[in-house]
């Protein structure tokens, strides 16, 4: 099995720290704005938030390149019904998901995908990768 | 009402990796952030019933209402007696909710008082498939006037990012080329067109 990060959303961590300001009063564009030039300030509104308050890990989208084979991928449907795949030809796919789903997944799996999972947001989301992995190197 | 559009995937980022796709296949990979702001609980309570999304809307647990009257949606088709009926209802429920404020109550017992006019502001996430579905729907002239103005928004900042892959959004007879509504169809399916096919390509 391999999988590869191929897009996903920019600004993943200031756009969850816009969403968290939105439910307490500000408004979403003006969150959004001022936490993309402060990104010290929207990893510390993300290192603060308990994974379980999820809905707000969901505005964005994880693309990737999987190489797998037919069974895995059954499997991984069975154990998540939130991945999005496509068939792209043997055994490849394309697969998508948002934050949340893949944070789940981690959380709740200790397998080769959830460590593929884990090691392709490092970049994109670099607060929520250093939390899961405290959390799964325990 | 303010929407815009926050962040997107450029669907040309999976179309040079992943190759040929069809536009619906791909839509479902792709997902599109939006700000609202200042639409009323009458039109959030209409967007949320599309549960094929993500909303982070504005709390009114944690978030004290200040000046009702400065935050509320008045429909156009309220003016004159209407108005004034409506404008005192509007200072009435702001009195009570600030008195049930200083008496203690707690705020989130407190806004059970406040009227569907207040405003709200909400993220709202979709892939791009739901997209298509809620245009299909809320575009529609059958939809009520301040949720079609804000899918109208909302379509017209996707085309603004993506002109060619939402070229055939919009409601349903557009998408289709019949109207679905059968018996209630407003049977205004030419000037519908036209306005969809220029709707923030310009027009």
């Amino acid at each position: 099995m391999r999988l590869r990060l191929i897009a996903s959303t920019p600004d993943i961590e200031p756009l969850i720290a816009a969403a968290i300001l939105t439910t307490t009063g500000s408004k979403p564009s003006e969150a959004y704005e001022a936490l993309r030039r402060q990104p010290r300030r929207a990893e510390r509104i993300v290192e603060r938030l308990e994974f379980h308050h999820g809905s707000v890990f969901e505005h964005n989208r994880l693309c990737w390149l999987l190489e797998a084979e037919d069974e895995a991928i059954l499997e991984l449907l069975l154990r998540s019904r939130f991945f999005q795949l496509s068939r792209l030809g043997d055994e490849r796919w394309l697969m998508s998901a948002n934050l949340r789903t893949v944070i789940e997944y981690i959380r709740q799996h200790r397998d080769p995908i959830a460590e593929a999972l884990l090691e392709s947001i490092g970049e994109v989301a670099p607060t929520v990768y250093k939390r899961l992995r405290g959390e799964t190197s325990k | 009402m303010r929407v815009k559009l926050l962040a997107y995937i450029p669907s040309r980022e999976l179309l040079n990796i992943a190759g040929e796709m069809s536009d619906l296949e791909l839509l479902s990979h792709l997902a599109y952030i939006f700000a609202v702001e200042g639409i009323s609980r009458v039109c959030s309570h209409q967007l949320v019933r599309h549960r094929a999304a993500s909303y982070s809307q504005q709390s009114q647990r944690y978030v004290e209402v200040e000046r009702l009257r400065d935050y509320v949606v008045t429909p156009k088709t309220i003016e004159g007696r209407g108005r004034e009926i409506f404008d005192a209802l509007i200072e009435e429920a702001s009195r009570a909710y600030r008195r049930l404020i200083e008496l203690g109550v707690p705020r989130e017992d407190a806004r059970f008082v406040l009227p569907n006019a207040t405003e709200t502001h909400l993220m709202v996430t979709m892939d791009g498939r739901s997209l298509l579905h809620f245009f299909g729907l809320r575009c529609c002239l059958r939809a009520q006037w301040e949720i079609r103005e804000l899918a109208d928004e909302m379509l017209r900042e996707v085309r603004r990012v993506e002109p060619k892959l939402f070229r055939r959004a919009g409601p349903y007879c557009y998408q289709l080329g019949y109207c679905p509504e059968g018996r209630f169809t407003c049977g205004r399916m030419e000037e519908v067109k036209k306005r969809y096919s220029s709707l923030g390509y310009g027009g």
